[in-house]
């Protein structure tokens, strides 16, 4: 494995480690911020976690799906 | 000199600009778009008015709407010059700068035919942006491009003369959905703003450009045609319901293109979506918010569009399966890259997050829940597909092998001063507030809501996070995902293929046909004229066969 590549990992596994901790982080900060939304929905308890969440899983589960549908080879136009 | 219609001197100054010498050139188009700018300062008002054929054409008129699309189409201009200064080669810069003045003096139209002239002016001028790329790829693509850009024009014109025969007016105007005038003209700018549907182009032809090309081409057209909706169908309700489609569905598309300057086609949709739907509440909030997003938006589009083709310029292709690992190649595009990205996904002290909280704003006020929850959803979309997908997969993800140089100078300058946009927007919302078209007392800036979106954004890196490690995310594939354009590059060439096959089977057979008949009938003539029967002489075939059709019509005229 190339040095680079090494680095790349590390980094990335920071990374994956920051981000938990700050999402922990607003998961508390929930407890002090009266936390209040443009609608009704989003003053439910920690929704925008929820939401982010799920909504990007969500699209990612459905881009996987429209890849069956959607896919061709790259020189499918020529 | 400010009544002059603004952008109107940059298209007079593009004819001059493949004569000049190449840095003189550079110069001569900044002092071309300076001077433009100066007359927006004519003030609100009109300012140009000519008549051509008993027609009143409103040249240049200024409101508190063009204002901000004017400001901002002068900075884009700006920006594309810096960013393009190495190319040595004329043919961009003249299509840029046209390119760029036409869609700056349809802001400025009164009327519509004014409009329509300078719509079609800016499909042909951009043409040329994608012509530049020189290969049969990029020819094909330019001309699917023109067609569907001339087409729209068309609609614009039909719909206006429609228009014009049952209200009397051709003013350009608030308008009300109904006949058939008005939805011709709903439709070419539904065209224009790549509506579900209709967006095939957008995602076929901006990836192919040039790589200064398809920064020109991401800023103007798109935007002109929501300045259009906004001038003429602000408060249609079908829109908000269009808008919030098309927010949501490029997304998925996005998430599954390799080829990052197509998937940044397809956030530049998604974005528009958000526009649309303000456009459709109506309201003065909303269309604040419309025009803040249209601003904001620009500045963080094209700023994406020019670290990804300093990239491309540096390694040769933006395909996320070739990329990877630059960031220690190219450290100032990376951090400018990461700028536009956090600035899209709208990171508070970002622009994204100072434009789009106006917009959420206008929705949520008017109570429309589920176009709400789209709305965020999409959000969570594009910091994927956008914040995320274009950084990791250039910068980071995997070593690539490629080790290239930083960008070249001016491509690092045209990318700083676009990231000084996206942060200042995203510090000085009161500032940035004042240029929108109406007045605006709201603060994005609350513990509430900077906390929410910070939620928002940070959980959605978080499940990207957890479907990488974990192995779910879809891995990049070198691939062709379909898209709108498919009906017309596919299907439509496989439905007409056979009607095609049949006419000309048809055409041929009565083609032989009629030269037989013909055949047979000179034949016959020269037989009789060989054959005489009243005794001495004819004077000729011809003159036998004009016998006969005059036999004929004396025989059909007595009948008759």
């Amino acid at each position: 494995m190339s040095n680079l590549n090494q680095r790349l990992k590390k980094m990335g596994n920071y990374a994956s480690v920051s981000l938990v901790i700050i999402g922990i982080c607003l998961i508390i900060s929930e407890f002090f911020v009266h936390r209040h939304g443009e609608i009704k929905l989003e003053d439910f308890p920690v929704f925008p976690v929820i939401y982010g969440f799920s909504a990007s899983v969500f699209i990612v589960v459905v881009g996987i799906g429209l890849r069956y549908l959607l896919m061709r080879k790259e020189d499918y136009y020529d | 000199m400010t009544n002059i219609t603004p952008g109107l001197l940059m298209i007079v100054a593009a004819a001059f600009v493949p004569y000049l010498p190449h840095h003189i050139r550079q110069v001569f188009m900044l002092i071309a778009i300076g001077f433009s700018a100066v007359s927006l300062f004519a003030g609100e008002g009109v300012h140009w008015i000519i008549f051509v054929f008993g027609q009143e054409l409103i040249l240049h008129n200024a409101d508190n709407l063009t204002l901000p699309f004017g400001i901002i189409f002068h900075i884009a201009a700006t920006l594309n010059v810096i960013y393009g200064w190495h190319e040595r080669r004329p043919m961009e810069h003249t299509a840029g700068l046209a390119y760029a003045g036409a869609a700056i003096a349809a802001l400025h139209a009164g009327d519509l035919i004014t409009l329509f002239i300078w719509w079609e002016a800016t499909a042909i001028t951009s043409v040329f942006l994608i012509l530049a790329s020189g290969t049969q790829r990029a020819n094909n693509a330019a001309m699917r491009y023109l067609l569907v850009q001339v087409a729209s024009g068309v609609m614009l014109l039909a719909g206006t003369c429609l228009y014009w025969k049952e209200s009397g007016t051709i003013a350009f105007g608030a308008m009300e959905l109904g006949s058939t005038g008005t939805w011709l003209i709903f439709l070419a700018f539904g065209i224009k703003a790549a509506f579900p549907f209709l967006n095939g182009w957008l995602q076929d032809a901006y990836p192919e450009a040039t790589i200064i090309g398809t920064v020109m081409l991401s800023s103007f057209t798109t935007k002109l045609a929501i300045y259009a909706f906004a001038r003429g169908f602000a408060g249609t309700e079908y829109l908000i319901w269009i808008g919030a489609v098309m927010t949501a569905f490029p997304v998925f598309f996005a998430v599954i293109e390799n080829d990052l300057r197509r998937v940044l086609a397809y956030s530049l949709n998604n974005q528009l979506g958000f526009m649309i739907v303000a456009i459709g509440i109506g309201t003065e909030l909303a269309l604040n918010g419309a025009v803040a997003h249209a601003f904001a938006h620009i500045l963080y589009k094209a700023l994406l569009f020019m670290s990804i083709g300093s990239v491309m310029y540096r390694v040769g292709t933006a395909k996320a399966t070739e990329l990877g690992g630059l960031y220690k190649s190219m450290p100032l595009t990376m951090i400018f890259c990461i700028i536009g990205a956090m600035s899209i996904s709208a990171f508070p002290l970002f622009s994204g997050f100072t434009a789009k909280a106006v917009i959420m704003k206008a929705v949520g006020y008017e109570g429309l829940i589920y176009v709400y929850l789209v709305l965020l959803a999409a959000s969570a979309g594009v910091l994927h597909h956008s914040g995320i997908k274009i950084p990791y997969f250039t910068f980071f993800s995997h070593d690539s092998g490629l080790r290239p140089k930083e960008a070249p100078i001016n491509m690092i300058i045209a990318m700083a001063v676009a990231s000084v946009f996206c942060i200042g927007i995203g510090v000085m919302p009161t500032q940035f507030y004042q240029i929108l078209p109406y007045e605006l007392n709201y603060q994005p800036y609350d513990a509430s809501h900077v906390v929410g979106q910070f939620q928002l954004v940070i959980f959605a890196m978080l499940a990207f996070t957890f479907l990488m490690r974990f192995g779910f995310y879809p891995p990049e594939i070198s691939s062709t995902v379909l898209n709108s354009d498919w009906f017309y590059r596919k299907l439509a060439p496989r439905i007409g293929k056979p009607f095609l096959l049949i006419a000309n089977k048809i055409g041929v057979g009565a083609n032989a046909f009629l030269i037989k008949f013909t055949k047979q009938f000179i034949s016959r003539i020269s037989y009789i004229y060989q054959h005489p029967v009243t005794g001495p002489v004819t004077p000729g075939p011809a003159a036998i066969a004009l016998i006969t059709l005059l036999m004929c019509v004396l025989l059909l005229t007595n009948i008759f």
